[in-house]
């Protein structure tokens, strides 16, 4: 592929591709929007049973007995088992293991798993839940991150409160405070946000006459699931068959373990029964993955000319009950906690920290959101006070390819935030904001338009293994079976591959069927997460394809007897001499020659050489990067707030599919949007106040604005056709635009998402009550 | 009571509904729309042993004008409201306020008699019923009585409904040709939103410039039911409703209201509310009656 890429480079780097690039049709699209498609907890069996977990009674207390007798006797219960029906390891997490399947000495929150039971009925299990009696002794209930790092404070895990702390330091920020010009200091929080899929957590677990376990439930990663199935059941994985895609939503929050375990060891207890598990709103809001909140405090100093100077930052995030993938949140929010700058003199520190809040874990943008909104809104508190126009700070302090970031490291891959910003400053609603402003409807609205910038790391980082596989078969019908094992969990990775390999293969898309998330089926080629199934899967299927190529040209010239450098291989057939081949006919002499019709493809992902000291895994090889524009309108009267319009402008590298692209940044941009005025899981004391939807609010399509997606094409050579990833910057700035386009509007700075109405109003209201009070 | 044990009857019209309301020894609840009868449901609140599906009983479904007044079945749905041309010219107020309930599918399966019956504080069409002085029929099988709005409610969840009544009509005074009113509604997002605070406005125009002869204001969401603002309303006839009336008499509406703090919002916040929904709302209201004139 790389091999191809160059050579369209070669040619004038016009080659016209006949699908990547193109606005093709999701593949998935007919059965998904007709409703044919069915979510895997819409299905029926008829010997089917119902599986239900008991929550945890208190946010954090010591178990002292479990009485599971009573649920047992109740009819129509077939199973009720406890952390001693665990046949392997108590316990699953991404990274480091710490959260009981059931938990059995101690609950560290309210969405602690105690018992399972399996029911004739979901009523009988629900009933059942309430009749296991568990003895509980109170503990003291660590409810705030800062408190939870002191001493004093009790400990929720053996090593201490503290997950994880990293520390990235350059230069010295203490010179560079004391020769600064201007020094801008704020602290900043952000709300614990919800992935609120459209699917919840659930699935069906089987298990037949042999012992071998299927596992049908929406995730992020089928391999990784069935590892932590196997272990917790002590079982071997190759009896394991996981199908994870291709339907449901999950932003990150099916990333970790979300019920596989919990059906798995229901099915070996339901003699045979399928069993199904499906967590109601209400449950998957406690029991679910959430976005960390954070406490951000930053210091950033600068020149009068507007060149940063450094950058201190303490971040603190409370990752709940169990580490999940907490420590790689800090980790990446403090490697982006500079923004796509060179600062010399930076000063970075984040925690993780363990509180009874819940569980935090992956989450679309992975700690950046929260950092993003700090230097952002410090860039233009900044522009704003040295009287330099927000876009000019930002093109001067950038970082370009080639150029050293505020990491300390040389960015080799692409760079595209000059580009986007220039873009940004070009586009109609930059050029004409001061138009656009005064044309709000009512005398107390107030319109602001604002722009910010930011990236995102693309893959693992260094310290995980990161790597793409792919395989393509020839079917007896003649089609193509790529299989990819990054699901399709709604995101349109799907089209993408088919795309790659009908580009590459030179053949229709609809000869081409793609297969995802299936441990029988696909290779393990990691997660859905990390903005990196277009650049991984598609490289690997690009990787796989040659190898179908050669395949296929080696058969034909054997078939003919034609020599291989006479075979053409053209659109939707191979020709030998004159004479036309179909791939239907070339399966069948495969076939009968009972020779392979599969290929594979592998791709390490890019990493760097070495790890920046204390960093927990920075820098990334490659990044994504995107400025947004937005206007907001503020109803000065109740602090509501309309985003207007939205200027979303991705560095991406190509573009495989420029509408799949737009479903990203649109619905990145809704999600952002949600994220900055609406959105807040409320725990307090270690209980959910919020419940369900009625009180978590989400943006319906009356708070949708205009999204206008202006793509900036830095090819990234090891990219599939340049392509990089973009599945979650896509969320990012538009936090800190909004943050900043409602200040522009009122003069109201908001530093504690989300930005309510109330928020807003009462910082509106300060704001006139300071002005009012005579100068002193 | 566990859902899969209560029973449904669903009767054939009103005599039968009375009837079966008239059954004792069971506990029977109406199920009309559902929106949110089925939601209470779900969560444990409301099982009663029989569900009285009244969804059916179209003689309960009409908007007709009789004897100087507007009839409004309790089984009009918000949609039904929205679309009718007498209520949209007669009865604007209780128009918008249907169109802020929830959002389409709420307002297509969602009654004003069921509306009326949870007798949430923060229901919508309640305070535009309100300002137009809706009197509610109430029957039981053998008797029929009628109850203005503001005696019907008497809390939260609470009426003064007995166990074997239901509402069999809600009676409205149509608008006068100078008469026009308006709904202002706050919540924390556009659709699909419970009211933080709510207002609805009704004014009796005079002849001169922005001369008010009267009016009603009524508030929700701002008290354990809704209130009718009268300092308010007693302002509106001082003087013509100039901009800079309408910013005196807002100011006066937080002194009406007594609101709670809850997860949607404190009570400082709706205080200040209810006065800047009354700003917003008679300044609008203002604009379109002069838009109107002209
Ligand atoms: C997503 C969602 C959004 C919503 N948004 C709003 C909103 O913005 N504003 C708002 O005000 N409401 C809202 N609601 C609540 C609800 O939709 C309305 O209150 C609706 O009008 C209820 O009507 P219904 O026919 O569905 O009542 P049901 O649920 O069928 O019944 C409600 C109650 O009224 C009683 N009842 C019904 N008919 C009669 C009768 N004729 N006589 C006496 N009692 C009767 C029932 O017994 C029951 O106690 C929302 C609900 C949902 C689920």
């Amino acid at each position: 592929m790389k091999a191809e890429a160059k050579n369209e480079k070669g040619n004038g780097g016009n080659t016209p591709f006949t699908w990547v690039g193109k606005r093709v049709r999701r593949i998935d699209g007919p059965e998904k929007v007709t409703g044919e498609l069915k979510y895997m907890t819409d299905y029926q069996y008829e010997d089917m049973v119902w599986g239900k977990v008991l929550r945890a009674k208190y946010p954090h207390a010591r178990i002292k007995e479990i009485h599971v007798e009573k649920a047992k006797s109740l009819p129509g219960v077939i199973a009720v088992l406890t952390h001693k029906d665990i046949p392997g390891f108590n316990g699953f997490g991404i990274v480091v293991p710490d959260q009981p399947v059931l938990c059995s000495d101690v609950v560290r929150c309210t969405g602690d798993a105690v018992a399972l039971v399996a029911a004739e009925t979901s009523e009988i299990a629900e009933q059942a839940l309430g009749l296991v009696d568990v003895e509980y002794e109170l503990l003291e209930v660590v409810s705030d991150p800062e408190k939870a790092m002191g001493k004093t404070s009790p400990q929720l895990h053996p090593d201490g409160n503290i997950h994880s702390h990293v520390k990235i330091k350059n230069g010295n920020v203490e010179d560079a405070f004391q020769e600064a010009d201007l020094i801008i200091e704020n602290t900043f929080y952000s709300p614990r946000q919800m992935h609120a899929f459209i699917e919840t957590e659930g699935g069906w677990g089987k298990m037949d006459e042999e012992g071998f376990i299927t596992i049908k439930c929406p995730g992020q990663y089928a391999y990784r699931d069935r590892m932590q199935i196997a272990r917790a059941l002590a079982y071997n994985p190759e009896r394991i068959r996981v199908i994870s895609s291709p339907i449901g939503g999950a932003f990150g929050g099916k990333d970790e373990i979300t019920v596989q375990i919990y059906l798995a060891l229901l099915a070996m207890h339901t003699n045979g029964r399928p069993v199904k598990i499906h967590y109601s709103r209400e449950e998957s809001v406690v029991a679910g993955m959430k976005r960390h909140p954070f406490k951000v405090q930053m210091k950033t100093a600068v020149k009068k000319d507007g060149t940063l100077l450094a950058n201190r930052v303490r971040a603190v995030g409370d990752t709940g009950a169990y580490a999940s993938l907490g420590g790689a949140v800090i980790a990446l929010a403090i490697e982006h906690s500079c923004g796509p700058y060179k600062i010399p003199n930076v000063d970075l520190e984040g925690f993780c920290v363990y509180t009874n809040n819940g569980i935090a874990g992956a989450f679309r943008g992975f700690g950046v959101n929260q950092v993003c909104m700090a230097i952002e809104t410090h860039m233009d508190m900044i522009a704003e006070k040295l009287g330099i126009d927000p876009v000019e700070i930002r093109k001067k302090n950038v970082y370009h390819q080639g150029e050293v970031s505020s990491m300390g490291h040389v960015v080799k891959s692409s760079v595209g935030t000059h580009k986007t910003l220039e873009v940004a400053e070009n586009c109609d609603l930059w050029k004409n904001r001061e138009k656009y402003k005064a044309e709000a409807s009512e005398p107390w609205k107030k319109r602001g338009v604002s722009l910010a910038t930011s990236f995102h790391g693309i893959g693992m980082g260094i310290g995980l293994p990161d790597y793409g596989a792919a395989s393509i078969e020839l079917l007896p019908e003649g089609k193509f079976k790529v299989a990819v094992g990054c699901e399709e969990i709604g995101g349109g990775n799907s089209t993408v591959y088919a795309q790659v390999a009908a580009e590459m293969l030179k053949c229709d898309i609809s000869n081409i069927v793609v297969v995802q998330g299936d441990t029988s089926q696909t290779l393990d080629g990691g997660t859905v997460t990390a903005s990196r199934s277009t650049y991984t899967g598609g490289r690997a299927v690009a990787t796989a394809a040659p190898n179908m190529v050669s395949l296929l040209t080696e058969t034909a010239a054997e078939m003919t007897g034609v020599v291989m450098e006479k075979i053409e291989w053209l659109p939707n057939r191979i020709v030998a001499a004159g004479e036309t081949i179909s791939y239907k006919r070339l399966f069948d002499y495969l076939y009968e020659h009972r020779r392979k019709t599969k290929v594979e493809g592998h791709f390490m992902l890019p990493k760097e050489k070495e790890e920046i000291k204390g960093s927990g895994g920075a820098p990334h090889h490659l990044y994504g990067y995107l400025t947004h524009v937005v206007m907001v309108e503020v109803d000065t009267l109740t602090g509501e707030t309309d985003v207007l319009r939205v200027v979303s402008i991705p560095d991406a590298g190509k573009v495989i599919n420029p509408q799949g692209l737009e479903g990203q940044t649109e619905g990145g941009a809704v999600m952002g949007i949600g994220y900055t005025l609406f959105e807040d899981v409320l725990i307090e004391g270690g209980y959910h106040k919020t419940r369900n939807f009625t009180d978590y609010i989400i943006p319906t399509i009356r708070e949708t604005p205009i999204i206008e997606t202006f793509p900036v094409e830095e090819a990234e050579e090891s990219g599939p056709f340049g392509a990089k990833g973009i599945g979650e910057v896509v969320m990012i700035p538009i936090i800190a635009a909004i943050m900043s386009a409602i200040y522009d509007a009122t003069g109201a700075r908001i530093k504690h998402l989300p930005a309510t109405p109330e928020r807003i109003y009462n910082a509106i209201k300060q704001l006139k009550e300071q002005e009012a009070q005579p100068a002193r | 009571m566990l859902v899969s044990e209560i029973d449904v009857i669903s009767p054939l019209d009103l005599d039968e509904c009375l009837t079966i309301l008239s059954r004792e020894g069971i506990q029977h609840r109406l199920l009309a729309g559902g929106t949110d009868a089925v939601v209470r449901m779900k969560d444990g609140k409301w099982r009663p042993n029989v569900w009285i599906n009244v969804k059916g009983l179209n003689e309960l479904r009409y908007i007709v004008k009789k004897d100087g007044a507007i009839h409004i079945g309790p089984l009009t749905t918000h949609s039904d409201i929205i679309r009718s041309q007498l209520l949209q010219t007669q009865a604007d107020v209780l128009v918008e306020a249907a169109r802020e309930v929830g959002a389409t599918q709420m307002q297509n399966m969602g009654t004003i008699g069921g509306n009326i019956g949870t007798a949430s504080p923060a229901g919508d069409t309640i305070p535009a019923l309100f300002v137009l002085g809706a009197v509610l029929e109430i029957r039981s099988c053998n008797n029929k009585r009628l109850v203005p709005i503001e005696e019907f409610f008497i809390g939260p969840g609470k009426t003064v409904l007995r166990q074997n009544e239901m509402i069999t009509n809600i009676i409205i005074q149509p608008q006068e040709k100078n008469e026009i009113g308006i709904f202002q509604k706050l919540g924390p997002r556009k659709a699909q939103s419970i009211s933080i605070v709510n207002v609805a406005v009704n004014l009796i125009m005079g002849e001169n410039n922005r001369q008010c002869l009267g009016g009603k204001i009524a508030f929700g969401a701002v008290a354990p039911t809704i209130i009718r603002a009268k300092k308010c309303e007693s302002m509106l006839k001082i003087a013509p409703i100039t901009d800079d009336m309408i910013e005196n008499i807002s100011k006066v509406a937080w002194k009406e209201v007594m609101p709670i703090t809850d997860v949607r919002a404190s009570a400082s916040y709706r205080r200040d509310m209810a006065s800047a929904l009354l700003h917003r709302g008679l300044y609008r209201l203002m604009r379109r009656w002069e838009s109107y004139e002209s």
